[in-house]
C-alpha cells in the first residue's frame, strides 16, 4: 500500500521532526495571559532547543491541509447575535485580507521565489487554506446580519510604500537584480505579516466575546503557517548578509498588513487604532518589535516597523 | 452551462490514491517508455506555479470567481505531481523538492522575462488578454485530460490506471471552467477572438514544451497518440478547441504531432 511514509521518504524532508504544534503549542487567545510576543518568544526559544531535528514538513502540511470549516463552525449560535460596528468591520477587513492571497501569489511568483519549489509547495497550501478561512469569517458576518459596508475611499500615498505599490512589471526586473535572495525577503515579509494578523485576530477576540472561537479557529489554522515562515526566514536570514540588508528595505517600505496597500486610508487607519491602539495595542506592537528585533540582523528596523503599526 | 465555482471549491480535495496498492508496482512494474511519460506529466503538474504566475499578470485574478478556481486549481494539480511522483519513486525514481527547483533555474532568462512580458501585454491587451488565457488553459486541459485518460486504457494496469483516470476526472473539471470561461469572453469581444486565434496558431505547443526538452515531448506525443487510435483523440481534442468562438478550423494539436513528425496510422 502507498503511505504517507511513501510521501515522506520522496520529500526528504521528515526526519523526526514532531508535528509542528508540538513545537508551537498554546498560541491561544485565553489562558495563559501572556502577550503575543512573549508566546512567540518562549516558542523561539523551544524551537531553538529542537532546531536541528525540527524540520518543518511541507507534505505533511499539504497533506493535511484544512479546508471549509462551515461545519465545525458554531454558526446556529451566532443566529441573531448582531456584532459591534467595531467588531464587525474588523472581521471583514479581515475577511479581505485572508481573500486576497491570489494578489499576493502574483507579487511573489513573478520574482525568484516562483523557483523554490518547496516555497511554492508551502504558498499552494498556504492560499488553500487562507480562502476558507476567509470563507468562515464571511459566513459568521451572514449570519450574524453584520456584513460591513463596502469600504470606499481614497488610498493613502505614503511615500515610504512607493515599492508595495509596483505593479508586476517593475516588481519583476527589480526582483531580477535580487536573485534567490528575494525568497528570504518574502518569507520575512510573510512572517511579519502574520505576527501582525494575529495580534488582529487576539484584538477581535477581546472585542467581542462570541467572535473568540472564530478568531481561535483563524489562530489554529495559522499556527503552521507561522512555523514554516519562521523556520525559513531566520535560516535565510542567517545565512546571508545580503538577504539581511535587502529584508530591512522591505520591511521598512512594506504596507502593514500586506495587501493594505489596496486598501483605503480609512480602513488602514481604522485597523491601526483598532489593533495596534490603546495601551494593550501598544503592547502588541512592541512585542512585534522585540519579535523582529531577535531575527538576525533586523534589530535596526524593528522600532521603524512598530512605529507603523502603532500610527 | 455555467460552471459551478462554489459547488467546484466544496468538492476540491488531493486527488486520493491511498487506497490504491502500490506495492503492486514492485511485481508489476512499468516499462522504460511510459515511466518517461509519466515523468513529463509530473513535470508538467509540478510546474502549474509557473502557469498560475502568467495568469496572475493579467487582472481575471481579481475577479471572486477565478481568484476562487486558481486557489483550488493550483493545489489539485500541485497533488497530481505529488501522486505522479510516489509512482516513479516506487521505481527508483526521485523528484523532490530540489530537482524541481534546479529545472526552474535552468528555464534562466526566458523564465525571467516571462512575467515581464505577459504584464506588458496584459497592460497593452487589457482584458481581452484574459480570453486568450482562458482559451490557452482550455486547449491545455483538453490535452492533458486525454493524456491521462489515453495512458490509463494502454496501459490497463490495476494501479496506475485508476490512479489516472481519478486525474482526468479533475482535469475534467479545469476543462470546464477554462472552457466555459473562454466561450463567454471571446464571445464578447472582437478583438479577443483575432488575437486569441493569432496566439494560439503561431505560440501554442503541447503542454511541457516549455518546460522539458523538444526531445521529452517528441517522446510523449509519439508515445500517446502515435498511430490512427491517437491521430483520433488529438483530433477530437482539436475539434472541442475549435468550438469556441472564433477559432473554428484550428488544428494545433495535429499540427504539433505532425510537426514532431508522429504518424497517424
Amino acid at each position: 500500500m502507498s503511505t504517507s511514509d511513501d510521501v515522506a521518504q520522496r520529500a526528504g524532508d521528515t526526519t523526526g521532526s514532531p508535528a509542528p504544534s508540538a513545537v508551537h503549542a498554546g498560541s491561544g487567545i485565553s489562558g495563559s495571559g501572556l502577550t503575543l510576543g512573549e508566546l512567540e518568544r518562549s516558542r523561539l526559544g523551544e524551537l531553538e532547543s529542537t532546531e536541528a531535528a525540527a524540520v518543518f514538513d511541507v507534505r505533511e502540511f499539504a497533506r493535511t491541509a484544512r479546508g471549509s470549516h462551515r461545519a465545525e463552525l458554531d454558526l446556529a449560535g451566532l443566529e441573531g447575535a448582531r456584532l459591534e460596528p467595531d467588531a464587525a468591520r474588523l472581521l471583514g477587513v479581515l475577511r479581505d485580507l485572508e481573500r486576497s492571497t491570489m494578489q499576493r501569489m502574483r507579487n511573489l511568483l513573478v520574482t525568484a521565489t516562483h523557483k523554490d519549489a518547496r516555497v511554492t509547495a508551502f504558498l499552494s497550501t498556504w492560499a488553500f487554506e487562507k480562502f476558507w478561512l476567509a470563507d468562515a469569517l464571511d459566513a459568521v458576518l451572514d449570519t450574524t446580519a453584520s456584513q460591513p459596508p463596502v469600504e470606499d475611499g481614497p488610498k493613502r500615498r505614503d511615500r515610504r510604500e512607493r515599492a508595495a505599490r509596483r505593479g508586476p512589471v517593475r516588481r519583476a526586473v527589480l526582483a531580477n537584480f535580487a536573485g534567490a535572495d528575494i525568497v528570504g525577503v518574502h518569507v520575512t515579509s510573510g512572517l511579519v505579516d502574520e505576527w501582525i494578523t494575529q495580534a488582529a485576530y487576539r484584538r477581535l477576540a477581546a472585542a467581542a466575546e462570541k467572535l473568540g472561537s472564530i478568531a481561535q479557529l483563524a489562530l489554529d489554522v495559522k499556527e503552521r503557517h507561522l512555523a514554516f515562515l519562521q523556520e525559513d526566514a531566520r535560516r535565510r536570514l542567517a545565512d546571508s548578509t545580503r538577504v539581511q540588508k535587502l529584508a530591512r528595505t522591505e520591511l521598512t517600505q512594506q504596507a502593514w498588513p500586506i495587501g493594505s496597500i489596496e486598501r483605503p486610508d480609512a480602513e488602514r487607519g481604522f485597523f491601526e487604532r483598532m489593533v495596534f491602539g490603546g495601551a494593550a495595542g501598544r503592547r502588541e506592537a512592541g512585542g512585534i518589535r522585540e519579535l523582529i528585533a531577535a531575527l538576525p540582523g533586523l534589530a535596526a528596523v524593528a522600532p521603524v516597523v512598530e512605529a507603523r503599526l502603532a500610527r | 452551462m455555467a460552471f459551478d465555482i462554489v459547488k467546484y471549491a466544496e468538492n476540491s480535495d488531493a486527488v486520493a490514491w491511498q487506497d490504491l496498492d502500490f506495492d503492486e508496482f514492485l511485481t508489476n512494474p512499468l516499462s522504460e517508455t511510459t515511466l518517461r511519460s509519466i515523468r513529463n506529466l509530473c513535470d508538467v503538474e509540478d510546474h502549474t506555479v509557473c502557469y498560475l504566475r502568467d495568469m496572475l499578470t493579467t487582472p481575471s485574478h481579481k475577479e471572486p470567481e477565478v481568484g476562487t478556481f486558481m486557489t483550488m486549481w493550483n493545489r489539485e494539480e500541485f497533488w497530481h505531481g505529488e501522486a505522479l511522483a510516489t509512482v516513479l519513486g516506487k521505481h527508483g525514481i526521485s523528484v523532490d523538492f530540489d530537482e524541481l527547483k534546479a529545472t526552474r533555474l535552468k528555464l534562466g532568462w526566458k523564465d525571467r522575462l516571462d512575467p515581464i512580458k505577459q504584464s506588458v501585454m496584459s497592460n497593452l491587451v487589457g482584458n481581452d488578454f484574459v480570453a486568450v488565457h482562458m482559451a490557452w488553459g482550455a486547449a491545455n486541459e483538453w490535452s492533458a485530460n486525454a493524456a491521462y485518460h489515453r495512458l490509463a486504457a494502454m496501459e490497463d494496469h490495476p494501479t496506475l490506471s485508476p490512479l489516472l483516470k481519478r486525474i482526468a476526472q479533475q482535469e475534467t473539471k479545469h476543462v470546464a471552467f477554462y472552457a466555459s470561461q473562454a466561450r463567454e469572453r471571446l464571445a464578447k469581444s472582437r478583438k479577443a477572438r483575432v488575437l486569441g486565434r493569432w496566439v494560439l496558431q503561431n505560440f501554442w505547443g503541447p503542454v511541457g514544451s516549455t518546460i522539458s526538452s523538444e526531445e521529452e515531448v517528441t517522446h510523449v506525443m509519439g508515445h500517446l497518440f502515435a498511430g490512427a487510435e491517437g491521430r483520433k483523440i488529438v483530433r477530437d481534442i482539436d475539434s472541442h478547441i475549435a468550438k469556441l468562438p472564433g477559432m473554428q478550423g484550428l488544428t494545433i494539436v495535429e499540427t504539433a504531432l505532425e510537426k514532431r513528425g508522429v504518424a497517424g496510422s
